[in-house]
């Protein structure tokens, strides 16, 4: 059974007087894999955000069903989402969202705290994670004094803590230079390898060349999609540049 | 039309940020109103006519000068919060274009446009209010009511003027602070990373010794004497430890707490704490300010409350009988004859005497060094050089005592009986008065003789029973004693039972024919009459201007605290939005977040108040003490006005704390 599945997902935005309909999401189909490494792309605009937000059950889709386990979150109650989104979702933002009071290592415990977790246990998942991603000298320091790529680290740490079905990343290489990028997508694989579902939302190919599948969405449907086989990053690179290529030329066409 | 583009940008720039000018307009014209009213009451010809007007006029002259100190301070800081918001604006201005000199004149227009707003409709309700308020006013100081009105330009002229120079400056601020920031400086606002609060150990440390100090002082203070002179020792103590705590300590509360892993990783605990220290150390100084002022709107209202409701307590202390009589004579012929001539005064009118009070003392200035009662070189009255040890005292024959009391004391040659004033005691077994033989304390009364104007004296009296009173009398007036300022009185007070025109008319009759025996009689003793009928109007209208003045300054004082708050919630809350949406996204339920935005919020705010709760019960031992000097002895009736303005203070600040926050909260759910 996959571990996500998206089912005819549509999601229409009203303005606020009704006068005009926007449709974001026409009908979006696919499912994610356990132990997948799923690259969702496609340029601004074409409603990769509006996906994302609904898989984190941030926002609500219109029509259609989102299945986590076999269980649809669109229909979790109000009350339940919040608990429901710390146990089983873990999130990587483009701009950290790291919260300036805490230090990184109470950055990291927010999740497990909030879940109302042991100190002992928290104190046990911690050693682990903070050296596998290599902030383990960090976790005393407060977000200010470290760099992007710390700061996306420590991100990806409080994702992970929980110990998620799945981490959803948004764009989280946007905000970093090209040497944190390839040290943030090593680890990403890495984690992949470790046995981590991983979905990325992103237009960087660079990002993308590194996940297991690629989808691309368009005008708010799946338009394409590309597994990576046998190929190399860099394969998967010039297949991923190549078809983007094609859906620009074809939608000028049109 | 390139000639209103100024003014247009100006008032734009006014109606964009509303939110924080409104309540900045609004501080203007209250404070506009307030000062209008002072000025207008001080120079009123309806107040200046009546008795009593000129003593509220005297009190007030010194609140217009209190109001002008604060009207700078509270626009000052308001101001402070708006050109903080503004600074974003001026610097997208100054890249798209304007030159300094061109944002220089919009905030001239600026000024010009909130200063013709809020002086306009501050003159319009002053002047409405401002009827209203004298009529107020003379209610207080117990006269009848007036109802002539009138607008007095004189006072229209001194707000135009004092708000002119406090815009002015304002503006100048303004300039400068525009003046010497680069454009990309005021562009970027405040999303660069903040540092943790550094923990002053020292300072907090500090803090609770000084707040203790304070404390430990106006509980164990004494003598009145000693609390008037220490009190403003003590506030001071108490303003800067407040600071310190609010500033430091709370911060150092916070890391402590956050350092006991099991208390902070819960929950309920792990948010509120970390955001509280950040929380504590922008707030800190408007939080304690806030404290401050509530305490002194607390104090004031409380203690001139107490005042203008004890009054006629207060006066009764004073003036014990309706009339008094002191003879300066030991001479029991001479005092009988004092005596004879008011009951005929009485007499003479068909009006009653009850009950008559008699009894002699020598009145002795002396300096009290533990059970030593020095007298020589002690001069009469109060000056400079005057000490704590400054005593009066009264030695009073025992039969005196006994006639006033009810007793039948009696006492061996070397003993006496003690009683002490203004609440002290007498912890020795003798006394010792100088030049004269040890004495043993027989025992220590509690209840003294009626005497007026002991109870207006601010140093302690110790009054001597003594067995045999005459020998006291031959060695004061025997060789050596010239340097001691003793005087002998014969004290007699009544009251009559009739109203107090007549009770003036008959104090003229006996005054009148004192001074004509004297004339006859040069032998005729020194007499002081004090009568209460005559005394009445001035307590009452002093009390009264007091207490009208307490409540004006009250009202400045909420102002201030109001408006502090409003702005410290607006700015919060615009810094936590960023914060709650990342919360919501880690995992964060709308309600915990709410719950945990509720119990900071509530924190922060009660804080002040809980504080000031506090800093009242510890001051109110001195200002008991105080009170006395001010013939205020009530101590039941002080609880009450105490504990009455602090609810009614509560109320008000509950009713802020609503307001205020639903603008917090919708400020930080607007994502």
């Amino acid at each position: 059974m996959p571990i996500l599945e998206v089912q005819n997902v549509r999601k229409v935005y009203t303005t606020r007087f009704g006068a005009h309909q926007v449709e974001a999401l026409k009908d979006v189909s696919f499912s994610v894999e356990k132990e997948e490494y799923v690259a969702i792309m496609g340029e601004s605009g074409s409603g990769k955000t509006t996906l994302l937000n609904i898989l984190a059950a941030l926002d609500k889709p219109t029509g259609g069903s989102v299945l986590l386990d076999g269980r649809d979150i669109t229909t979790v109650r109000e009350s339940e989402i919040a608990s429901f989104r710390r146990d089983r979702l873990g999130f990587v933002f483009q701009d950290f969202n790291l919260l300036d009071t805490f230090s990184v290592r109470d950055n990291i415990y927010l999740p497990l705290v909030l879940a109302g977790g042991k100190l002992k246990e928290m104190e046990d998942r911690i050693r682990p994670i903070s050296k596998r991603l290599g902030i383990a000298e960090l976790l005393d320091k407060y977000p200010y004094e470290l760099s992007g790529g710390q700061k996306q680290r420590t991100a990806v740490a409080r994702a992970l803590i929980t110990n998620p079905r799945i981490v959803l990343a948004d764009e989280p290489t946007g905000a970093l230079d090209s040497k944190a990028t390839d040290e943030l997508l090593r680890l990403f694989s890495q984690i992949n390898a470790d046995g981590q579902t991983i979905l990325m939302v992103t237009h960087s190919v660079k990002a993308a060349s590194h996940a297991g599948r690629v989808l691309f969405i368009k005008d708010g449907e799946v338009y394409h999609q590309l597994y990576r086989g046998n190929l190399t990053n860099e394969a998967l690179y010039q297949r991923i540049s190549d078809t983007l290529t094609a859906i620009a030329a074809n939608g000028e066409e049109v | 039309m390139k000639r209103m583009l100024y003014p247009k940008l100006a008032w734009l720039g006014i109606k964009r940020n509303k939110q924080v000018y409104i309540p900045f307009i609004l501080t203007g014209i209250g404070m506009v109103v307030m000062y209008y009213i002072i000025t207008f009451l001080e120079s009123s010809d309806a107040l200046y006519q009546m008795s009593g007007g000129r003593e509220l006029q005297a009190t007030l002259g010194f609140g217009v000068n209190v109001m002008a100190f604060f009207v700078v301070i509270f626009l000052f800081y308001t101001n402070s919060f708006l050109i903080r918001r503004r600074k974003k604006e001026f610097g997208l201005y100054n890249i798209l274009g304007m030159g300094k000199w061109n944002l220089a004149r919009v905030l001239v227009w600026e000024a010009l446009l909130i200063y013709v707003i809020s002086v306009g409709a501050g003159l319009l309700f002053g002047v409405l209010f401002s009827k209203l308020a004298e009529l107020a006013a003379m209610n207080m100081i117990g006269r009848g009511p007036d109802y002539h009105f009138e607008v007095s330009a004189d006072s229209v002229c001194r707000v135009l003027f004092l708000f002119a120079i406090v815009f002015g400056l304002i503006l100048i601020n303004n300039l400068r602070q525009i003046h010497v920031s680069k454009p990309v400086e005021l562009l970027r606002s405040e999303n660069v990373g903040e540092k943790p609060p550094k923990v002053k150990w020292i300072l907090s440390l500090l803090g609770v010794l000084v707040l203790g100090a304070a404390y430990y002082l106006a509980v164990t203070i004494q003598s009145p004497f000693d609390a008037m002179i220490w009190f403003f020792v003590a506030v001071i103590m108490v303003i800067a430890a407040t600071y310190m705590l609010f500033i430091s300590g709370s911060v150092a509360l916070c890391r402590l707490l956050s350092k006991n892993k099991r208390f902070y990783y819960k929950t309920n605990h792990f948010v509120s704490v970390s955001s509280m220290s950040y929380r504590m150390k922008r707030n800190g100084a408007g939080l304690a300010s806030i404290c401050i002022l509530s305490t002194m709107v607390l104090v004031t209202l409380s203690s001139t409350a107490c005042l203008y409701f004890g009054k006629e307590d207060g006066m009764r202390l004073r003036y014990p009988q309706d009339i008094v009589l002191k003879a300066r004579t030991s001479d029991e012929d001479a005092a009988y004859a004092v005596q004879e001539m008011a009951r005929k005064a009485a007499g003479d009118s068909n009006v009653r005497i009850e009950t008559e009070v008699q009894w002699r003392y020598l009145d002795i200035s002396a300096e009290c060094r533990d059970n030593e009662l020095l007298t020589e070189g002690v001069t009469l009255g109060f000056s400079f050089g005057t000490t704590s040890n400054r005593v009066g005292l009264y030695v009073v024959p025992i039969e005196d005592y006994n006639r006033l009391m009810g007793e039948s004391e009696t006492l061996e040659p070397d003993e006496v009986l003690v009683g002490v004033t203004k609440g002290c005691s007498w912890p020795y077994d003798t006394v010792h008065l100088q030049n004269m033989e040890e004495m043993h304390v027989k025992r220590v009364v509690e209840e003294l003789p009626p005497n007026g104007e002991e109870s207006a004296q601010v140093f302690k009296s110790i009054y001597l029973f003594v067995p045999d009173y005459e020998r006291f009398v031959e060695f004061y007036h025997g060789a050596g004693q010239e340097s001691a300022a003793v005087q002998e009185y014969s004290y007699y007070g009544f009251d009559l039972s009739c109203g107090d025109e007549k009770q003036r008319q008959i104090v003229g009759t006996i005054i009148e024919r004192i001074g004509t025996s004297q004339i006859e009689d040069e032998t005729f003793p020194k007499v002081w009459v004090e009568s209460i009928a005559e005394e009445r109007d001035g307590f009452y209208s002093m009390y009264g201007s007091l207490f009208f003045l307490g409540i004006l300054l009250g009202i400045v004082f909420v102002f201030a605290t109001v408006l502090i708050i409003y702005y410290k919630q607006i700015s919060e809350g615009y810094e936590d939005r960023a914060k709650f949406e990342i919360m919501q996204k880690v995992g964060m339920t709308e309600r915990e977040i709410r719950k945990s935005v509720n119990s900071q919020v509530l924190t922060v705010f009660f804080l002040p108040l809980v504080a000031a709760g506090v800093h009242m019960t510890f001051a109110f031992p001195i200002i008991r003490k105080i009170m006395m000097l001010f013939n205020a002895v009530n101590v039941s009736l002080l609880i009450w006005t105490t504990v009455i303005c602090f609810l009614t203070f509560g109320f008000f600040y509950i009713i802020v704390y609503r307001i205020t926050s639903r603008a917090y909260l919708k400020l930080v759910s607007k994502s």
